[in-house]
């Protein structure tokens, strides 16, 4: 749309509302209590003084700040930190943390053996730049996004390019991308930088929720409302950290969100329309076409025909609609992105009970009442670029929450439980933070560190804190009078996540394909699960099998059928955003590790690895087993233990599984 | 008490609201060690006054069968054949059929059968004889007309994808009474995929432990039970020893998580030893086996899968999911083009395994303890799709539920006189799940879970026992 018509639209669109405005009421602006202002995460950040301490041995322990508030928050409840783990423990649990995969012995070593006062910073240092870091922490977001690949429901159709948003996750990461950035092109993309790709990617973001689309009457406005709905809730849960998708259908119950903040939200969403961008050259689209016109034709004409159709025609024509689908030449390559189009803004109303045909009273533009003075106004016209506004309050420091819930995630991403452990819930359910302090000492350091995350990391995993080791010799006091450990008296033990388990699997094996980026890969998996599909065709299993051995961020993210490994070791089902995983602990694992595919597998391959690497040495064998799972050599109680199983001439893949299960492999201290 | 309300600041609610789960956590202090071991271990209901039923076998009728051919007979329906839906019976929205649609009439007879004399239509002789069993609602609705949001609302209360199915629900509030086997049991109908796909049987944001078992069809139902090639159950024991011994010697006495790491392997293999037993049918009588229409080619797969699922409620199983048809529409009770031809099939490969298992379950005297409950996820309208079809329809539709407490040989609540809508003691899928829960003894409030800021039930919004059934 050119600049002239698209001014007339605005023109249009603004006399439409001001028509409408006139025969509809408006919903008042509210007003917000003082004491609903003052919850704590709608109050302005402190600035923190950093807690001092006398006691040389505490001002040894005390490595920078975040040091500081914890220790003072322990003495203040009688408790004291756990000394320093060693040296493997530190480099196998920064590796895990920051690029999901184990250390190899040899980076092992040469930690182990460097004197440098640095060495430490050097490690960190290694992995911040590592490219399988935003594999890592891109995967972190991906959940955050309910990211995936296919609209889920009934079809769940695969969508062409979505993957590209999985790509431009990771490399955003990788390349430290500021958070305020990394915001604005997700809602905005579109807007800021039309022709940049990476920007309609990101944007993305509006169009990553699962998507129903219905065979028969279509109810176009219902289904516009579920679009709408999914992008506002996830401003919500991913950016601001409170439970907005609860005001959809009334006032919010215990937080200060009013059914008409959640719709002022939704209105920068109201111009927002799905758009697939083509990549492919003119010329490829043009063969294409050609290639497409028999089979496009038919299907027009076969969709006429459908319509008012029933019973056995109607099937006749379904069957004809789907073969001649069926003849379409693959997808060219395009952006799964979105673009306003202001000839089609969707009039936001307030919905009596969320219902798409019970509106109420009708909503301009504004962002959360509580954080603003009474009375502000709402936008009676949607300005030109609506999400780069609704951005711009998200990102403005004086936001009190963006910078607080981003902050709280890389707490939480990296210590298991998050300064305030309900990451997406800051409001009066949630819980409340167990440090505010450090949390607005943190946040405060997001933005003058110019919202950049591996500053962050460093901080943290250089603090006295981050290097606590697991077992504490005031263990059994503290686990009496803080068992979840959110005092931060020792280091909280945790078992690797679906991603990292697999991936590990691969990796110690020798298996692991390293290869970064482009289409997901699909793998294959019992027969019996793809019948389970609606389309069974859908799962075409990527042909070349050294693909297969991909890390688990590059694998199909379908909604309708997940890989049992995944779901059994609670990786999130990718419907709703999910900020915290479950790890739960049951029998279908065990299966899954002893029995499953991939399981079996990388047995034999491990066993072949280190049989190769120990050249007939068994006691080398045994070593190297534990080294390259576990990061240690073995006891000798596991040397006996392991010696007396080969002894009896036990199948080696046997063996190589055994080691493969072990506690010290799945946990990371 | 309310679904947000917050009560202490301890331990427990940290692992309620932090860890958005384990709210078990209260009542698993009184089997905690259990629990610890076993996250599955039996737990003990929120009512137990109210607990009849300790087992749940949902038979899912996918696809939506008519309520107007199979247990609510519409005299007038057949009168107005050809007829536009008289105005008096206000709108209804469907997925295909126009407002011009004509209303068609049923060519099924219906017969009164048992001492209750409730009247069955002639696709279910089976389960005409067994109707002093049933309590049959005529009342049931729904939010939805279109299969994949109204079987998410069916089953797990929500009609998007996401939320825990109801089996997912009973595990993580009552745990198994079986070592050897899953808590809950989905048995798919090998024709194909339904609509909603595999995100409506599975346990949403609930912890993995309360996933559902996928019980495939062919001599090994479950996914990763059988040892590779070339290792022997002895052999595997072994190892499993080896890994026991070795994580045992690394670990400190008491360390609770670990331990439990420990005993699923135990668990595991456990499964893979005794599951087999209870998959194979092969040692049911002949007797039984005829009972369930098994060796007949119409009712083969669904007699195998009904028997088998009493076979799991034996062993202490605790849901079990029987679907009865899959892949395309008209595989389903889904009769859009011709409702005979669809639904004298469909009767024919359900109706006498659906009544053998009620059977089977009485004179086992399991029938007591067992809630099995019909239904599919909406009925059929009253007008015609073509010349001989029906569309989907939620205003109005039957589902029947047996055993578990529930007094049987009645019927509740009523459709208008041509079966569109509910007008007497409606009844929701809400309602259908509360009930489900009472049986069990579970509190609809008390059976939920902290996701995203939410205390999250199954129910959604407050269900209603269906008191009359009770």
């Amino acid at each position: 749309m050119n600049m002239c018509s698209h001014r007339l639209a605005a023109l249009l669109s603004a006399i439409l509302v001001f028509h409408l405005a006139a025969e509809e009421t408006i919903a008042p602006l509210g007003t917000y209590t003082a004491i609903e202002r003052r919850h704590w995460a709608f109050q302005k950040r402190a600035t923190p003084d950093i807690p001092t301490f006398t006691d040389p041995a505490d001002n040894e322990w005390i490595k920078n700040p975040v040091d500081a508030f914890v220790l003072a928050r322990l003495k203040k409840a009688g408790l004291s930190p756990a000394p320093e783990a060693d040296r493997r423990t530190l480099i196998r649990r920064a590796t895990f943390t920051l690029i999901g995969l184990p250390p190899t012995p040899e980076e092992i070593e040469a930690f182990v053996k460097d004197t440098a006062p640095n060495a430490w910073e050097k490690v960190v240092d290694r992995l911040l730049a590592s490219p399988h870091y935003g594999e890592r922490w891109g995967q972190h977001w991906l959940d955050v996004v309910r990211f995936a690949e296919s609209d889920g429901f009934e079809y769940d159709t695969h969508r062409n390019g979505a993957w590209r948003f999985r790509d431009y996750a990771i490399q955003s990461f990788n390349e430290d991308k500021p958070y305020d950035k990394f915001l604005m092109e997700q809602l905005a993309g579109d807007e800021i930088a039309p022709k940049a790709e990476p920007m309609r990617v990101a944007a993305g973001l509006q169009r990553m929720g699962p998507l129903r689309k219905n065979a028969g009457n279509q109810e176009v406005a219902s289904s516009r409302n579920e679009v709408l709905t999914e992008m506002t809730n996830v401003v919500g849960a991913a950016f601001l950290g409170v439970t907005l998708g609860c005001a959809r259908c009334h006032d919010h119950k215990f937080d200060p969100i009013r059914q008409a903040d959640y719709y002022r939200i939704q209105s920068y969403f109201s111009a927002t329309h799905e758009k697939d961008i083509p990549l492919a050259s003119e010329a490829e689209q043009a063969a294409w076409q050609a290639k497409a016109k028999s089979a496009q034709d038919e299907i027009k004409a076969l969709r006429a025909e459908l319509r008012g159709k029933v019973g056995d025609e109607r099937l006749e024509l379904e069957k004809k609609l789907e073969a001649a689908n069926d003849r379409l030449p693959a997808q060219l390559p395009a952006l799964y992105s979105v673009e306003n189009d202001f000839a089609k803004v969707s009039p936001i109303h307030l919905l009596n009970r969320g219902e798409y045909n019970q509106p109420k009273e009708k909503v301009g533009a504004r962002p959360l009442g509580v954080l603003l003075p009474d009375g502000t106004p709402e936008r009676t016209t949607l300005p030109e670029n609506p999400r780069t506004k609704l951005a711009e309050w998200l990102i403005d420091p004086d936001n009190p929450l963006t910078s607080r819930v981003i902050a709280n995630r890389i707490w939480h991403w990296q210590f298991g439980r998050g300064l305030v452990a309900t990451p997406n819930d800051f409001g009066k359910m949630g819980l409340r933070p167990s440090h505010p302090e450090l949390l607005d000492y943190l946040a405060n350091q997001v933005i003058a560190g110019g919202w950049r995350m591996k500053p962050m990391h460093k901080l943290l995993l250089t603090s006295s804190t981050w290097r606590q080791s697991f077992e504490s010799p005031i263990s059994a006091k503290a686990e009496a009078e803080d068992p979840e450990n959110k005092l931060l008296w020792h280091w909280s033990r945790r078992r690797l996540e679906a991603e990292e388990l697999r991936d590990s699997l691969l990796a110690v094996a020798g298996k692991l394909n390293p290869k970064a980026g482009g289409p997901s890969v699909i793998v294959p998996v019992d027969p019996e699960l793809v019948n389970f599909l609606y389309k069974p065709s859908q799962w075409a299993i990527t042909p070349d099998a050294t693909e297969h051995d991909r890390r688990s961020v590059y694998l199909m993210a379908k909604r309708n059928l997940r890989l049992p490994m995944m779901e059994t070791f609670d990786a999130p089902d990718l419907q709703i955003s999910c900020a915290r995983r479950e790890s739960s602990t049951h029998a279908p694992q065990a299966l899954e590790l002893t029995n499953g595919d991939l399981a079996s597998r990388m047995a034999n391959a491990f066993a072949a690895r280190i049989q190769a690497e120990s050249k007939g040495d068994r006691n080398k064998l045994v070593e190297r087993a534990w080294l390259l799972t576990t990061g240690r050599p073995p006891s000798a109680k596991e040397r006996t233990l392991a010696a007396q199983y080969l002894n009896e001439g036990q199948p080696l893949r046997e063996f190589a599984l055994a080691v493969l299960n072990l506690n010290a492999f799945l946990y990371v201290d | 008490m309310s679904e947000h309300i917050r009560w202490t600041r301890n331990r427990r609610e940290f692992l309620t609201h932090a860890f958005c789960g384990f709210g078990s956590l209260a009542f698993a202090q009184m089997t905690a060690q259990a629990a610890a071991k076993n996250p599955l271990a039996p737990k003990p209901p929120h009512m137990p006054d109210k607990a009849k039923a300790k087992s749940v076998i949902f038979l899912f009728q996918a696809g939506g069968p008519s309520h107007m051919e199979t247990f609510d007979p519409k005299p007038l329906l057949n009168q107005l054949n050809g007829q536009p839906r008289p105005a008096e019976f206000g709108e209804a929205k469907y997925q295909f059929v126009s407002k011009t649609a004509k209303l068609l009439g049923t060519k099924r007879t219906f017969k009164r059968y048992g001492k209750s004399g409730i009247e069955v239509s002639d696709l279910f002789p089976h389960q005409g004889s067994i109707v002093d069993d049933l309590a049959i609602i005529r009342s049931c609705h729904g939010d939805m007309v279109v299969h994949s949001a109204a079987q998410y609302q069916l089953m797990t209360g929500r009609i998007l994808p996401g939320f825990p199915n109801m089996g997912s629900w009973v595990a993580y509030g009552l745990g198994t009474e079986s070592e050897s086997l899953p808590a809950y049991c989905v048995l798919p109908d090998p024709k194909g995929a339904l609509e909603a796909g595999q995100p409506m049987y599975t346990q949403g944001f609930l912890p993995a432990v309360y996933q559902p078992t996928m019980l495939r069809a062919g001599a090994r139902p479950v996914l990763n039970l059988d040892l590779p090639e070339g290792i022997s159950t002895p052999q595997r024991r072994r190892t499993l020893d080896l890994l026991r011994n070795l994580n045992e010697a690394e670990m400190k006495p008491g360390d609770a998580e670990l331990e439990a790491r420990i005993s699923a392997y135990d668990l595991a293999f456990k499964m893979q030893t005794e599951a087999p037993e209870a998959f194979d049918i092969s040692k049911e009588t002949d007797a039984m086996r005829e009972l369930y229409g098994i060796g007949k080619k119409e009712t083969d797969d669904y007699g195998r899968r009904c028997l088998l699922a009493r076979r799991l409620v034996e062993r202490g199983v605790r849901f079990i999911t029987v679907v009865a048809g899959g892949g395309p529409g008209n595989m389903q009770w889904d009769a859009h083009s011709n409702i005979e031809e669809n639904h004298i099939r469909m009767a024919g490969h359900t109706d006498q395994p659906v009544a053998a298992l009620i059977k089977d379950l009485k004179q086992r005297g399991l029938l007591d303890s067992t809630l099995v409950v019909w239904g599919g996820e909406f009925g059929r309208s009253p007008e015609s799709e073509g010349t001989q079809g029906r569309d989907h329809h939620n205003l109005g539709f039957s589902m029947w539920m047996a055993g578990g407490g529930i007094k049987g040989g009645q019927v509740v609540g009523a459709t208008d006189a041509i079966g569109l809508r509910a007008i007497e003691k409606p009844y929701h899928f809400r309602d259908i799940h509360t009930t489900i829960l009472n049986q069990l003894g579970l509190q609809q409030d008390a059976l939920s879970y902290l996701h995203l800021g939410r205390r999250e039930r199954l129910t959604e919004v407050h269900g209603q026992v269906i008191s009359e059934i009770v």
